[in-house]
């Protein structure tokens, strides 16, 4: 008995070490029952009939038989989202298999991160497509952990509509794209009008009278503060939010050019620059909007970005540094009333009006075969993320944003990526039609864009989340010391900054 | 004994002793594959210029004279011996009486038990997220509103410097004191009564009673615990991470952090993040080293 237990148990250890051993997932494989597992058909929840109309249009005839192939979906909605987001996204798994009825989609609820995707890349486990924010793909491509696309974009005609400026955050030195943008964004502004109006910030039309400098900004926010006891202004100053925030008020106070807050020498060297008099301003800008003028929320070096936007959502602060691209956090997920929102732009600083302007976009796990990039292209294609037009295109572009409309979300202009007028035409048109906002708290907002009255400027451009890092750690000092020094904490930062930069390029 | 016997004998320990080789086996694979390898790899990692996991060029103590040299990694030095001396002075003692004080309970005693374990059961991100409710400075924030109730006007907490760290031990100790109690009840249980039926007849009072009797007995366990909770709380990580991030400028910044920042924080520089984690272990084996010593030497005089 005991000779047969003790056998029993060293069987037992000896399959869960074969097990614990097994080989890497067939990227090819048939998909098996896991989490990755789509939801279920029955699973998804009843939708209207409006939006089962635009389902219904996603059909098509056979594009290409042959290409046969799996391809796993990062972002696949979570089997607790929205009904009508579910459907969409099944609406397009169901034209796929249509198209192309010999690629196998396999759903992944994978959401990206830079920590958990580099083992996956490595480990060859990563989804076929993924969409890291605009900060990473640099820094991705660099290490070889994402996957070439440009034959596969090239062959669908796609290549020659990329935005320069899109092109130059997702391509190589030698010009080879390795990403797609999902969203453009550009930062501005959102304001909770609730509080506008009860601090009597608003024009007859009940329209907010809304700051359209830095110093009004903290002039209004004061008002707000002594009229409604709110913070006048949300600041996410934890991590690495506020020093993101950071650089575009430094841009707005001249950090641009030969005062950027970094920048290439004439030797190729990476300078940190954080010390020049525009930079020192900025900064005394953000001490002074906490112990000048106090109207900050009172943790804000605990505040990220999902903290500020609940913040303004929920009315517990008037305004708050964001972008066009997540005007739902406060309204549709936080419960702000349509009415209650506007989007308005960045406000100027004495030496300029920038915006920056970032996104996220669609990348490619580093082992993608030449069928997989192909099926790839023909998903985003049917998502509407390339710039084609055709009825199934349409048709999900209105099932998207009837699914958004439909979760209260407002549905607004898009701002494209891609150099293709009639693309960006038709896609106007469509939003118009679901638009569900007063455009009047939106338009200069898209005016300052598209008129060219505000400046956009991509991210700072060598390692940047190192450098927010460090600016942060400066406005946390600011605002939480009343009598800190501006140009000693600037100046530890800029050696430190500058440390990094040496270690991480200069010296190599 | 003759020699036939001496060789049976011998081929019977033999025997024996490969066969407990064999038993052990599995348990020594398991432990080398998930334990002593990744350790030796993260050793090995930290004297490697990385580029994301892979090892690229050997470049010796680089690596940690380069995190040692920045403000940070000294700021998470301080700050970490600051969570282990905060822990010690509010998370140490705090079982112990809570431990006496429910041994001596008579009714409900197993209520309190319970009520104390509680915390433990709860997930640790549950815990950080409900304290910094209570700790926000918001008017909305608990303790705010407490104090309101007072006429004290509101309150920050988690953005000043020189509170971050009690808080942030205060609310570790509320959620592991009450297991940690439940050792010491344990420990206490197992006192001779008879120890305190003879110290009461000869008339010693209750604080002679703990210190003569109890606290003797459990000065091994408690020596014990006590390196355990060093090494605990100098790998503190998650709590400082979600309650305040770090901040304010790097007030509640931990080692481990750092590392976190290193890997994960956006520079994906896996040979400094494993040169910090070598340091980590290298200040916790030399305090484990110094902790034997005098516990040994301790041992030796009893």
């Amino acid at each position: 008995m005991k000779k047969s237990s003790k056998a029993l148990a060293l069987l037992l250890v000896l399959c869960f070490l074969i097990a614990g051993c097994g080989g890497q997932k067939d990227a090819n494989a048939p998909a098996t029952a896991s989490a990755t597992e789509a939801p279920k058909a029955t699973d998804v929840p009843q939708v209207s009939e409006e939006l089962k109309e635009e389902l219904n249009a996603l059909t098509s005839d056979v594009i290409d038989p042959d290409l046969t192939c799996t391809i796993t979906l990062g972002n696949w909605p979570a089997d607790t989202a929205p009904a009508a987001e579910l459907a969409v996204f099944e609406g397009y798994k169901a034209t796929m298999a249509k198209q192309y009825p010999n690629v196998t989609l396999v759903p992944d609820y994978y959401s990206y991160t830079l920590s958990n995707y580099v083992p996956m890349a490595k480990g060859g486990t990563a989804p076929s497509i993924f969409q890291p924010p605009f900060t990473d793909p640099q820094l991705l491509i660099g290490q070889g952990l994402v996957g070439d696309v440009t034959d596969a974009l090239a062959a669908c005609g796609a290549l020659e509509k990329f935005s320069p400026s899109y092109v130059e955050m997702l391509a190589d030195k030698n010009g080879r794209i390795y990403g797609l943008p999902r969203d453009g964004y550009v930062l501005g502004m959102h304001i909770n009008i609730a509080l506008f109006r009860e601090a009597g910030l608003v024009d007859e039309e009940g329209l907010p009278i809304y700051p359209k400098t830095l110093q009004e900004l903290a002039e209004y926010g004061q008002i707000i503060k002594e009229k409604t006891g709110k913070a006048g202004l949300v600041f996410p100053a934890s991590e690495t939010y506020g020093g993101w925030l950071f650089t575009n008020i430094a841009w707005n106070f001249g950090c641009v050019g030969e005062n950027a807050l970094e920048y290439q020498d004439e030797d190729g060297r990476w300078v940190c620059n954080f010390t020049s008099p525009q930079a020192i301003a900025a900064m005394e800008y953000i001490r002074d909007l906490k112990w000048k003028y106090d109207i900050l929320n009172a943790d804000a070096t605990t505040t990220d970005w999902a903290g500020s936007h609940s913040s303004l959502g929920t009315g517990e602060a008037a305004m708050n540094f964001a972008a066009d691209d997540s005007v739902d956090q406060p309204t549709a997920n936080k419960g702000l009333p349509l009415e209650d929102f506007a989007l308005i732009p960045f406000p100027a600083g004495p030496e300029g009006r920038y915006a920056l302007a970032g996104g996220t976009c669609y990348m490619f796990a580093p082992n993608i075969t030449a069928d997989q990039a192909t099926a790839l292209m023909a998903y985003l294609r049917i998502l509407g993320k390339l710039p084609f037009l055709d009825e199934d295109i349409i048709a999900g572009m209105r099932s998207d944003y009837a699914a958004k409309r439909d979760r209260g979300a407002p549905v607004l202009p898009a701002i494209s990526a891609w150099n293709d007028e009639e693309y960006n035409n038709a896609k106007r048109a469509i939003i118009d039609e679901f638009c569900n906002v007063d455009m009047r708290l939106y338009n200069d907002f898209f005016d300052s864009i598209s008129e060219g009255t505000i400046s956009l400027r991509a991210e700072e451009p060598a390692f940047a989340q190192q450098l927010y890092r460090e600016l942060t750690a400066v406005i946390q000092r600011m605002i939480t010391r009343e009598g800190a020094d501006v140009v000693k904490a600037l100046t530890q930062a800029q050696e430190s900054f500058q440390e990094y930069l040496d270690d991480e390029i200069n010296n190599n | 004994m003759n020699r036939r016997r001496r060789v049976a004998i011998a081929g019977g320990k033999r025997n024996e002793s490969f066969k407990s080789w064999l038993i052990m086996l599995p348990r020594l694979l398991l432990f080398a594959f998930f334990v002593w390898e990744p350790l030796l790899e993260s050793v090995r990692m930290s004297l490697y210029k990385t580029e994301n996991v892979e090892l690229v060029k050997f470049i010796g103590l680089k690596n940690f004279i380069s995190v040692m040299g920045k403000a940070n990694f000294s700021q998470a030095l301080v700050n970490t011996f600051a969570y282990t001396f905060w822990s010690l002075l509010i998370g140490f003692l705090l079982p112990i009486v809570l431990a006496m004080i429910i041994g001596e309970t008579v009714r409900g005693k197993g209520f309190f038990r319970t009520a104390a374990y509680l915390p433990n059961m709860l997930p640790g991100l549950a815990v950080i997220i409900l304290w910094s409710a209570f700790f926000s400075g918001e008017k909305s924030g608990v303790l705010n509103i407490l104090l309101s109730k007072l006429g004290t006007p509101a309150q920050t907490y988690l953005t000043r410097a020189n509170l971050v760290i009690p808080i942030i031990i205060t609310i570790a100790t509320w959620k592991g004191a009450g297991a940690t109690a439940l050792i010491y009840m344990a420990a206490m249980a197992g006192v001779n009564p008879e120890l305190y039926e003879a110290a009461t007849i000869d008339g010693a009072s209750v604080w002679q009673r703990v210190r003569h009797i109890l606290l003797p007995s459990i000065r091994k366990l408690a020596g014990t615990l006590l390196i355990l909770q060093i090494i605990s709380v100098f790998q503190i990580m998650y709590e400082p991470m979600v309650l305040t991030k770090g901040g304010p400028d790097n007030a509640s910044l931990s080692l481990m952090q750092l590392m976190w920042q290193y890997a994960f924080g956006g520079s994906m520089d896996y040979g400094k993040a494993s040169a910090v984690a070598v340091i980590v272990t290298a200040i916790l084996l030399l305090m484990t080293v110094v902790y034997s010593y005098f516990n040994n030497k301790e041992s030796d005089w009893d």
